[in-house]
């Protein structure tokens, strides 16, 4: 028996169990396109639909994944001043990544598509897949130490206020994924703002302050570690007296450039082993993941150049005025420090809340550059910029396209 | 000029009369459905809100406060002279969009002639007091707060048509969205929050 015969044996009633048939309709989906399609469309020219366009976005964000999980557990033990090579310790820094990073990533969905299914099958529809999309983006733009809870009611706030009250997914104005971080930002904000950066993994991130393990660290692991034979976690050890918890964007304020590189390379700032949110931090793996986006048309290049633009004028004129510490910040090394590329090619980008005409694309892009530079450099009391920005723009899309179009409508008319 | 800009700047995007302190709600919700009818208000308030605010200045320093013509503390009648001043300014303007646009005059009814108990107006004067600006000062802060205004129901009016499409669950139709969004604007607007330009 095929798997397909096998499915169809097991589908359930979509009348008397509509709950169970959602599921099931969600997972078979997966396997096989559904056998309904469209029939003589002129307008269909392949057969992608939303959940490959939302898998292929998914796709794009594995490398940041699979660094973010590294980084984690790599600036965990940067701060001991212990495994300082990138290569030392891996299996520790990869473990410690993975304690960390896994619980986010299931609360996260769990309660993202539990409130999906939930919704779905009130209204008797199938399984809209846009979650998948938010709940890979939510555990990367948050800080490896969010307590669960806080997660939970940001990403239940995002979905449920953010997407489902507005008609569920493809209707929503706000990005999703920002909207549950910018929650926390305005309703917790000393687990997530600040200038101290994210370091996980510690009681409190001062000179002497010892770490913080759990079960998972000292029973679970450190038993696999001892059959294997090598180096375990160490329950005593204490963040080093040299450390400083400084963010790139905070040493910034205080003394320019030469005191952000007095802490971080610039190439460990473009490769990433700067703290940071868990996806945020290594460029050359976003810009791949960019790439793919380009590469399979989902993700606008509009919107990128016009946000790089926008930076690049905002950030050259920082330089002309040059009136403090951070606005003597070469322009370029603006999108090195902070999250300027993830922001740019993940957030920005997302089809659904971008701008949707050609010409508000490029409007929509450059005034998140102008925007999220200026929170940057000027506002001290929130770190960076670019959630924010794109929020504010999201705001003014269906303004920038209802004016781009009357503009259209004149000019055929005056063509015609 | 700097300190007029800034003043301007602060009081259209920063404290937005709208969407940070919630003023001028009712007609802000009820007149939003469409961009057109909303721009026509938009523009009315910023007209009231312009004009009133100077007007309402020289009233509370040359009449009202002690160093004022009748050298007395009449500062009691505020309320009642704003309120005049603003209810006058009002008719002028709904007689100016009655003659020049009738289709505007149809479609704003009853909210044009309310734009007299907008309280984002009547705050508009009354913060202008409190924060004790000069004449010019009160004239940027009134067109300022007046653009802030525009541009805060400007965009929800394009937000409203476009989720005139969108599959809305029954309970959260009409008026319930409107509310959704304000909020949501106004969490979007808190990113400028803090911006000081006077400091550099």
């Amino acid at each position: 028996m095929g798997l397909l015969e096998f499915f169809k044996k097991i589908e359930p009633d979509k009348k008397k169990s509509p709950y169970l048939h959602t599921t099931y309709d969600a997972f078979f989906t997966f396997l096989f396109s559904p056998d309904s399609v469209t029939k003589g469309g002129v307008h269909i020219r392949d057969g992608m639909d939303l959940k490959r366009t939302m898998v292929m976005v998914v796709i794009a964000m594995q490398f940041c994944y699979l660094f973010g999980t590294y980084n984690i557990g790599h600036q965990h033990f940067v701060a001991a001043g212990q495994y300082l090579g990138i290569l030392e310790g891996f299996h520790l820094k990869l473990a410690h990544g993975l304690i960390k990073l896994l619980p986010i990533f299931i609360v996260a969905n769990v309660v993202g598509l539990g409130i999906e299914f939930i919704f779905a099958a009130k209204k008797g529809h199938a399984v809209e897949e846009g979650y998948l999309v938010s709940g890979a983006l939510i555990p990367l733009i948050m800080p490896p130490d969010i307590p669960l809870w806080i997660l939970g009611l940001s990403v239940a706030f995002a979905v449920i206020l953010g997407k489902e009250a507005f008609g569920g997914t493809g209707m929503n104005i706000w990005n999703i994924a920002l909207l549950a971080r910018v929650f926390v930002f305005f309703a917790y904000p000393g687990t997530i703002s600040g200038d101290e950066v994210w370091v996980s993994g510690y009681e409190k991130l001062a000179p002497g302050m010892s770490v913080d393990y759990s079960w998972w660290h000292t029973g679970l692991f450190n038993t696999v570690f001892e059959w294997m034979d090598v180096a375990k976690f160490q329950v005593g050890t204490v963040v080093a007296d040299a450390y400083s918890g400084a963010t790139p964007m905070g040493l910034a304020t205080k003394g320019g450039w030469t005191a952000v590189t007095e802490q971080f390379s610039v190439a460990q700032m473009f490769w990433g082993t700067i703290p940071g949110s868990i996806g945020e931090t290594s460029k050359p793996l976003i810009l791949l993941g960019g790439l793919i986006l380009l590469a399979t048309g989902i993700a606008s290049w509009r919107v990128m150049i016009g946000m790089i633009i926008g930076c690049a004028v905002m950030g050259l004129g920082f330089n002309a005025w040059d009136a403090n510490a951070f606005m003597s910040v070469p322009w370029y090394y603006h999108f090195y420090i902070g999250s300027f590329l993830f922001a740019m090619v993940f957030m920005a980008t997302d089809p659904v809340t971008a701008s949707s005409t050609n010409i508000g694309k490029y409007i929509y892009g450059f005034a998140i550059g102008i925007i999220g530079l200026l929170i940057r450099v000027f506002n001290p009391g929130y770190p960076e910029g670019w959630m924010l920005a794109i929020l504010f723009m999201n705001t003014f899309v269906p303004l920038i396209d209802y004016y781009v179009l009357e503009a259209n409508m004149k000019k055929r008319v005056v063509n015609a | 000029m700097g300190e007029l800009a800034n003043i301007f700047i602060k009081s259209a995007f920063i404290e937005n009369l709208a969407l940070a302190y919630f003023l001028g709600m009712c007609s802000f919700l009820a007149v939003s459905k469409s961009v057109k009818t909303a721009f026509g208000l938009g523009l009315a308030v910023i007209f009231v809100l312009g004009i009133t605010m100077p007007i309402n200045w020289m009233i509370e320093t040359y009449l009202l406060s002690e160093n004022g013509v009748f050298s007395t503390d009449l500062t009691f009648l505020r309320f009642i002279l704003f309120i005049a001043v603003i209810a006058s300014m009002v008719q002028l303007v709904e007689m100016v969009v009655e003659k020049m646009s009738p289709a505007l005059y149809n479609s704003l009814g009853i909210f044009l002639p309310l734009i007299t108990v907008n309280c984002a107006i009547l705050g508009g004067s009354l913060f202008m007091v409190s924060k004790e600006y000069n004449f010019g000062e009160s004239v940027a802060f009134g067109l300022g707060g007046g653009f802030g205004w525009f541009v805060a129901i400007v965009a929800i009016a394009a937000i409203r048509e476009k989720i005139k499409y969108s599959n809305v669950p029954p309970a959260m139709r009409g008026l319930g969205m409107a509310f959704l969004l304000t909020g949501m604007m106004g969490m979007a607007f808190m990113g400028l929050m803090g911006i000081d330009f006077v400091n550099f």
